[in-house]
């Protein structure tokens, strides 16, 4: 832990029953942008009041720079006022009775700053707000009082900068053109951030490492791809949006003499890896919906490359240009693989429901996870 | 804008900062019976004409008073509208002595314009008219605490219209909001003050009659300093009991101690 | 016109609403935010006087602080004057009878006030009193001009309490309201005309302020 803390400019552990139970462990870098996702009621927003100092959790500890915020060992507690922490908020909680510039300008009143309404304006420039100063937050677009409540996370220089949501107020373009604009202002930032969001793509996007909460348990954390594609278990695999999830019972380990194996409704599947689970364990996999591919029309499962399956099309769903598709393998039963594929080759091949097709699984991307009790 | 806001702030304040803590000194509160509403105000006037001092009247019913009196109520002379009420405080301390009678009150029957009764001093035309059915209202000072309504019960139960009466009579706070009563027109008429009927304001409402003196209880009317009344209050009192105040009370109908009714 | 029973009104007005605003601007915010045993008991003492009759309130404070009470002697040694039939009293009458009328705008104005709004303001370093200067206070600006001009239209018009414990003295505790029924009595009907026009100017002044407020976000507009 000790190495951990110098490395990490943020570090955080909580333990709280009310007013959510919690259970969290977070570190984050200086410069480093930390997605916290998780369905909502999580207690993703119960974090960054804790960091920010509007909550107080029963135990843990919180802690930027090595300088303590919180902690319930030594009982100290730094209020908000005193932590200098930047926190935009969910619907950016503006000053609503005060001008743009005097939202930022009262976050420099403290008295440190010369001229809190010149370094506003700078501010308010660096979020390319110049022009908008004198307008209240009523008279801005969503998108512009975003701006605005970055601008004023950012005056107080902080050492952590929370973002709540930030992207869940504003409509579809100004949320991609918000994000681009993070991501251009995250270069001049020497501090963490911690990004809460719901939204998995919107924190693949832009985070460098991802940390999950589910009931206010932090069930998974690092690198966002190693998450995603290695989800450490079904629950995590769920929150992250897998569908191919299935259960299955391992007939061959890898590495044992030859590729592992396992079985899944009468077909054995090729699996590249099969880490720690051995010979006649039971196991959920999972497989993306981006490596199963299917084969051409008349191609019958033996002749495919890898993991060939036969199924009915049950599902086609999606109009523009990418679908999503369901293959309802074995007579009967629920299992149901997706994978997409463009909309022109599915009319190309005339797919429709009913249609049957044989799917091909990489086996390189078979991921086992231990099943849920 | 600043300083002239701040100066506006400071005279307001100022203005309102507890007035009256010195005029109080300087205009002592009288409190009078009611029956005194038209001839104190002409006592005043004529007492503000002789000393160019002036009092704050303040009238209600004696028993009201006294109570108020006996709560601490800034009050510096009571002219109540009998003795009893003065009597009782003096008994209790808190008057300087027992005060003087200054006047002997009368009561009268008032009948509005257009009232099926007549102002009939016998009252044996209310009397008449009740058994007819001809009343429906009859306004009198409360008798809980308004000497005057305690005279016009007396005499009701004396002429045995009392019983009668019940559910029709309606009670004035004091004898002057009985006479508003009785000459409004909602009622057919009241027993009241002769001192209020002979003014102008009430007289021109409706006719009266006086009630013969001997049917009721006298109506002593005493007034009395308060302990620690100051210089103002005690002039004011000899005016009252003094020649000035005397022609006042008697163009007021009222019988002056030590002259014949 | 009596000017001495107008300018005491105003007086009382005056005084009641300086006295009563740091009690609303304290209570409702803590009414508004605060979590406490007893609130909604608090809550439903502090409505009282909206539905107590006023010779109710008038009947426990001439009780509670007649002359010879603990009470009287310490308000008396307090003021100076006992509290009955003085201004003082009639005063102390007017804030109880009026602590809903200014409560309860100020209470509305600070729960209309987001919580977040005032998290973000210890966020970004206020103090919690710069936050209630520059932030609550601005915010609840209508709600507190609305319960001001309720509280002094309210008690120009008090009646019932201020007769008994004030018992009609010029100068001292004999109010607008209480001249005007003063002046029926003694028949000078005119008087009492044209004290009820004003009375009824200020009533319907302060009503349309509050109508006003009521609409009012003044940080919507530019």
């Amino acid at each position: 832990m000790g190495e951990v803390s110098a490395r990490c400019a943020l570090e955080v552990r909580l333990l709280a029953a009310r007013p959510v139970p919690l259970d969290v462990m977070l570190t984050c870098r200086s410069t480093e942008l930390l997605a916290l996702v998780g369905p909502s009621g999580a207690g993703k927003t119960t974090v960054l009041r804790a960091i920010a100092g509007l909550l107080r959790p029963s135990a843990g500890l919180v802690a930027v720079d090595g300088e303590t915020w919180f902690s319930s060992e030594s009982g100290v507690f730094v209020p908000p006022q005193a932590r200098r922490v930047g926190l935009v908020f969910q619907d950016y909680a503006l000053f609503p009775h005060l001008s743009a510039l005097d939202n930022v300008a009262i976050a420099l009143g403290s008295g440190l700053e010369p001229d809190p309404r010149r370094k506003a304006k700078s501010l308010l420039a660096r979020v390319r707000l110049e022009g908008l100063e004198e307008r209240r937050p009523a008279e801005l677009s969503g998108g512009e009082r975003q701006r605005v409540a970055l601008a004023r996370a950012l005056a107080r220089e902080p050492r952590v900068l929370l973002l709540d949501e930030p992207f869940s107020a504003v409509d579809r373009g100004t949320r991609e053109r918000l994000k681009r604009e993070l991501r251009i202002l995250r270069e001049s930032l020497e501090i963490p951030i911690v990004l809460v969001t719901h939204d998995i793509d919107e924190a693949l996007a832009l985070a460098d490492r991802l940390s999950v909460l589910d009931h206010g348990t932090t069930i998974a954390s690092g690198a966002p791809d190693e998450v995603r594609s290695r989800p450490s278990s079904p629950a995590v695999a769920r929150l992250m949006g897998h569908a191919n999830v299935f259960d299955g019972l391992v007939e061959a380990a890898a590495g044992e003499g030859g590729p592992g194996r396992i079985r899944w409704r009468g077909t054995a599947l090729v699996a590249g890896a099969t880490g720690r689970f051995s010979k006649g364990e039971r196991v959920t996999w999972l497989i993306g919906p981006e490596n199963v591919a299917l084969l051409k029309p008349g191609d019958r499962a033996g002749e495919a490359p890898e993991n060939g399956i036969d199924g009915i099309l049950t599902e086609l769903l999606g109009a523009s240009d990418q679908m999503i598709a369901a293959v309802r393998v074995g007579e009967g039963s629920d299992a149901l693989l997706q994978f997409r594929i463009a909309a022109r080759e599915a009319r190309r091949l005339g797919l429709a429901p009913g249609t049957p097709v044989t799917v091909s699984l990489l086996s390189d991307a078979i991921h086992l996870m231990a099943p849920e009790r | 804008m600043q300083i002239l806001r701040r100066g506006i702030l400071a005279s307001v304040i100022t203005l309102f900062w507890a007035p009256g803590l010195g005029r109080a000194a300087e205009e002592p509160v009288v409190a009078a019976a009611s029956d005194l509403q038209f001839a104190l105000a002409e006592i005043r006037a004529l007492f503000a004409a002789q000393t160019g001092r002036d009092v704050r009247l303040a009238f209600g019913s004696s028993g009201n008073i006294a109570r108020q009196i006996r709560s601490g109520a800034p009050i510096e002379l009571f002219l109540s509208a009998d003795e009893s009420h003065v009597l009782a405080l003096a008994r209790d301390g808190l008057t300087e002595g027992e005060g003087v009678i200054y006047a002997l009150g009368r009561i009268v029957i008032i009948v509005p314009h257009g009232s099926p009764l007549e102002a009939d001093g016998s009252l044996e035309d209310l009397k008449a008219a009740l058994a007819r059915g001809r009343v429906e209202k009859f306004a009198i000072a409360n008798p809980e605490h308004a000497p005057y309504g305690q005279r016009a019960k007396e005499v009701l139960i004396r002429k045995d219209l009392w019983s009668a009466l019940e559910g029709k009579l309606v009670l004035g706070e004091n004898v002057s909001q009985a006479a508003q009563f009785a000459t409004s027109g909602a009622a057919q008429g009241g027993i009241i003050a002769h001192s209020l009927a002979l003014s102008p304001d009430v007289g021109r409402r409706g006719t009266f009659a006086l009630i013969p003196a001997d049917w009721h209880t006298p109506l002593r009317q005493r007034m009395v300093l308060v302990k620690g009344a100051g210089s103002v209050a005690r002039e004011f009192f000899e005016l009252v009991r003094g020649p000035g105040g005397r022609a006042i009370l008697k163009r007021y109908g009222f019988t002056l101690p030590g002259e014949p009714g | 016109m009596d000017w001495t029973a107008f300018a005491l009104s105003l007086k009382l007005a005056f005084w009641t609403c300086v006295l009563i605003l740091p009690v609303g601007v304290v209570a409702g915010r803590a009414l508004a935010w605060g979590q406490f045993r007893g609130k909604a008991l608090l809550e439903a003492l502090i409505l009282l006087p909206l539905v107590l009759p006023p010779t109710v309130l008038g009947y426990y404070l001439l009780v509670g602080f007649a002359p010879g009470s603990a009470l009287g002697r310490l308000f008396a040694s307090l003021f100076g004057a006992p509290l009955v039939f003085s201004f003082s009293g009639i005063l102390v009458a007017s804030l109880i009878a009026n602590l809903p009328f200014a409560i309860q705008p100020l209470e509305r104005a600070f729960e209309a006030i987001p919580p977040a709004v005032r998290e973000a303001a210890w966020v970004s370093g206020l103090s919690n009193w710069r936050t209630f200067l520059k932030i609550e206070l601005p915010l609840a600006w209508p709600g507190l001009v609305s319960g001001l001009a309720l509280t002094f239209a309210h008690t120009l018009g008090e009646f019932g309490v201020i007769l008994m414990i004030g018992g009609n003295i010029p100068g001292e505790t004999q109010t607008l309201s209480i001249a005007l029924y003063d002046r029926v009595q003694a028949f000078r009907n005119w008087e009492a005309g044209a004290m009820a026009a004003v009375l009824l100017a200020f009533s319907f002044l302060a009503i349309a302020i509050v109508h006003v407020m009521a609409r009012r976000r003044p940080w919507l507009h530019g």
